[in-house]
């Protein structure tokens, strides 16, 4: 632990802003995880246990994608609709299955999809670290602000993210579909009641999940090598965050994500054998003291 | 047989068991048989004691190795730093495991169905990031490697794998029979009343979160067993032991056995080492069997193999599907 | 010999049981009715110790149980019986039984000795005998037959000895036949003596046959008490039930 080094960085103004521009992408990329995971519990109540795996997926397809076309935003745009056609697929013919089973079933079922889409992965682009590289439309000088090192990926990054962010809201604000989903993540056994057409419904909350953590994936490629595996981690703290937000919430779902990715980034300074600890010590305490979550039931 | 009571029969069945173990040597004395047989002890203890919480209790801990782990730490630290002897540093592990389990259990037990899963999880890996940090006494990510002392008692000279083995056996069965025994008494179906119908407990003036908080004690006690007998395997102790994929793999154990048969999980154990050595010796793509398996079993048996046998219905303790 | 006297409770603002006062004299069989969302099952959950009233006293040979944990009054005396089945599926129908008495007796977190303890023995097979329940004894709970799983609910409740039985819809879900058999060992169990029961139901032919006092509750207030010739004529109680012409209080 070097509790020092964090401390002189909390006194220094570029270390604040390169620190929290990281924390920023990372908390980013994590809510588009995690805003998925989130909604697929509250509709179908159901925890998605191979949401890395979508992850994981994504940023392989962009990375092929892009060796083809050399098209960033193609290669993004094709991970976010091949992930959430494969999300698509593994909902109708094996979540759909063990929906009404034991979470060990369910969990057992994703953590079997995890183990087989970690070779498939190792088949099909090898088993050795890959990486996409920065896009050529991104190899400009970093910007300076405030003293900080702000890569400029990082602010078309925080960009996209703050688009599809807000594409979201949109949606789940002024949409009728989007409504009835936002109504539906809190208030289960709300669709059957109303007698809308459940399997519709959670085939597309599923693919829409799918989507956007195949998307995270993508637009993460330039920044992340990718390996078979790489899922685990997006699992553990997307796990993380919805339990901090509140499952089911889209929006604690964002404070839960940037939460944990500030903590990460000035965790990793201070106390990096223990940023984990400390992630899931917050979880601990919320599931003790507020298990809804910060923004949980009752709370849009 | 048949006069006999039930504790007598499972005390018959347990002795025989034993006597077959330590016998086994001596027909065939390969070391992988041998080999086999402690790891099968050590992961046996964790799943068994975890269906003590899964299977009987209906609480699904997703954080069980945490006490596995500790188990292995505790006995190694205390070989490697003190002068004591096995057995009193036995007892240390196992009593060190009860006490962390009646903390960690205390604040756990409160909560139901997911939040309780995750909160086991939360723990579990709050401590092994504390095994990971720890470097001075844990050895941090290397683990605790330079080996454990293993003092003679009673002639009983650990260093010897015959003698490990058949220690590892002696504290396997008995562990195994205690945990029986336990769920046979009227404790034990104190905890299938809580599993089935937790409001009709309550209103029978069942205290559920006492109940679930000794299962929880007993539980961790046992899994530190299953812990020792691991370190004592590996010659010491490793972070993995106390990390997801270690309570992950348990969790698989008792349903690929059976959750409602009591030696299923020690079947699900044997079946999946099996299993893994069969699979890493044949092909490099282990994890695109053993996810197949897991399919088979989960989608299509939809329960253990012993539940099959036993003619159990698809009806597994309702462990609060998602926390609604 | 249980008293209820000037019970309130509201949830969120919304009243469910408002100024109800009742009196059931010991030994005796009284019902419970009302059209559907009267507050019947609230009233129930209150005096069994489920919910926790926002006022007003419920006075079991003189002791007051409000406040007192679900547990505590059922060892005071206030058995129930619920309109879905609570059981132990996995159990046996002796089982259960047993395992009910083992906590009655303080021994449910025992870990030395063999379930099913020695103990619980005779009671249990005088409950089974009492509901008709000893010859499946060695069932499973989860498959039993629905009538059967309601006479071991009951059981559930006999066992611990109650001053007080609450029956909440005993029939429900039965047809003609196994209604009456189902009144008849509710009537049997009561004759015996020493038992106070307390009947909810909808059905109407049973009510007016079987309870000596009748209470009907609308709308979380009482509406009217008395025998059956009294309830019967009385205006307001057909009003009540015309009123929510939908309920079928009968079938």
């Amino acid at each position: 632990m070097d509790l020092n080094a964090l401390f002189e960085c909390l006194g220094s103004m570029s270390c604040i802003v390169t620190q929290t521009s990281t924390g920023l992408i990372v908390g980013a990329l994590l809510f588009l995880v995690a805003a998925g995971l989130t909604l697929i519990f509250g509709v179908l109540g159901v925890i998605n246990f191979a949401h890395g795996s979508f992850y994981m997926l994504g940023a392989y397809v962009a990375l092929s994608a892009y060796r083809i076309t050399d098209n960033y935003a193609l290669a993004a745009v094709a991970a976010g609709l091949g992930v959430g056609l494969f999300a698509l697929v593994f909902e109708r013919f094996f979540m759909r299955r063990v929906y009404k089973s034991d979470v060990l079933l369910q969990l057992l079922v994703c953590y079997a999809f995890i183990l087989i889409l970690d070779d498939v992965v190792k088949i099909v682009w090898g088993a050795e670290f890959q990486s996409m590289g920065m896009p050529k439309a991104f190899q400009q000088a970093p910007l300076f602000i405030g003293g900080g090192v702000v890569p400029v990926f990082y602010v078309y990054l925080m960009a996209a993210a703050g688009l599809i962010a807000g594409l979201l809201w949109f949606i789940l604000t002024r949409t009728r579909a989007g409504k009835i989903i936002r109504a539906a993540a809190q208030n289960p056994g709300m669709t059957s009641a109303l007698g809308l057409n459940t399997r519709l419904i959670y085939a597309s909350v599923f693919a829409f999940g799918g989507l956007l953590a195949g998307l995270a994936g993508g637009l993460a490629a330039p920044v992340r090598s990718m390996s078979p595996g790489m899922g685990f981690s997006i699992l553990i703290e997307s796990f993380i965050v919805t339990v901090i937000g509140g499952m089911g919430s889209v929006s604690g779902a964002l404070l839960g994500a940037l939460l944990i990715g500030l903590i990460r980034s000035f965790g990793s300074i201070g106390f990096p054998l223990f940023v984990e600890g400390i992630m899931f010590l917050a979880m601990g305490l919320i599931l003790v003291y507020k298990p809804s979550g910060l923004m949980g039931k009752g709370q849009s | 047989m048949s006069g006999l009571k039930r504790w007598q029969k499972d005390s018959a069945w347990a002795a025989l068991a034993l006597l077959l173990l330590l016998a086994l040597p001596l027909l065939d004395p390969s070391r992988v048989v041998v080999d086999f047989i402690i790891r099968l002890c050590a992961v046996g203890l964790l799943a068994t004691s975890l269906n003590m919480l899964v299977g009987y209790g209906g609480m699904v801990s997703f954080g069980h190795a945490m006490f596995f782990g500790s188990g292995a730490y505790a006995f190694s630290l205390m070989l490697q730093k003190t002068a004591v002897s096995v057995p009193v540093a036995l007892l240390t592990a196992v009593v060190f495991c009860g006490l962390l389990a009646a903390v960690i259990g205390a604040i756990c037990v409160r909560l139901k169905g997911i939040y309780f899963s995750f909160l086991t999880l939360a723990f579990q890996m709050l401590l092994h990031s504390i095994i990971i940090t720890w470097t001075g006494l844990t050895g941090g990510d290397q683990g605790l490697t330079g080996g454990i002392p293993r003092p003679v008692f009673i002639g009983i000279d650990l260093s010897k794998t015959q003698h490990v083995y058949m220690f590892s056996c002696v504290l396997a069965v008995v562990c195994l029979l205690v945990m029986r025994l336990l769920m046979q008494s009227p404790f034990g179906y104190t905890l299938r009343m809580l599993r089935d119908n937790e409001d009709r407990a309550a209103f029978l003036g069942i205290n559920a979160w006492r109940v679930r908080l000794y299962a929880f004690i007993l539980a961790g006690m046992f899994a530190g067993v299953g812990g020792v007998i691991m370190a004592l395997f590996v010659s010491g102790a490793f972070p993995d032991f106390s990390y997801w994929t270690m309570s992950g793999e348990a969790v698989f154990m008792i349903m690929m056995g059976g959750i409602h048969v009591f030696t299923g999980p020690v079947l699900g154990a044997a079946l999946l080492q099996i299993f893994n050595d069969t699979i890493t010796r044949n092909t490099q793509y282990h994890g695109l069997a053993l996810g197949l398996v897991i399919l088979l079993f989960t989608l299509g048996f939809q329960r253990g193999i012993t539940d099959v046998f036993k003619g159990w219905r698809k009806w597994l303790p309702a462990a609060n599907k998602g926390g609604h | 010999m249980l008293s209820i006297d000037k019970l309130y409770k509201s949830f969120g603002g919304v009243s469910a049981i408002s100024d109800v006062s009742m009196e059931f004299p010991e030994g005796s069989l009284s019902a419970v009715i009302g059209p559907n969302g009267a507050g019947k099952t609230t009233f129930f959950n209150l005096i069994s110790g489920g919910l926790q009233p926002d006022s007003g006293e419920i006075l079991l040979d003189g002791e007051n149980m409000v406040g007192l944990s679900r547990n505590a009054i059922v060892h005071k005396g206030i058995g129930r019986a619920f309109q879905v089945a609570k059981l132990f599926k996995s159990l046996t129908v002796e089982e259960s039984l047993r395992a009910a008495l083992q906590s009655a007796f303080g021994h449910s977190a025992q870990m030395h000795g063999s379930f099913p303890l020695p103990a619980t023995r005779d009671r249990a097979h005088e409950v089974m005998e009492q509901l008709g329940l000893q010859n499946k004894a060695d069932t499973v709970s989860g498959n039993l037959s629905h009538g059967d799983q309601k006479l071991l609910d009951m059981a559930l409740a006999l066992v611990m000895q109650p001053k007080v039985l609450l029956l909440d819809e005993p029939v429900a879900g039965m047809g003609p036949d196994e209604r009456s058999q189902m009144m008849d060992t509710v009537q049997q169990l009561w004759r015996k003596g020493g038992l106070t029961i307390v009947l909810i139901e909808h059905d109407m032919d049973i009510v007016f046959r079987v309870a000596q006092q009748i209470h009907v509750l609308s709308y979380g207030k009482l509406l009217a008490q008395g025998n059956a010739e009294e309830i019967r004529a009385n205006p307001r109680v057909i009003e009540a039930y015309l009123g929510h012409a939908q309920e079928n209080a009968g079938e």
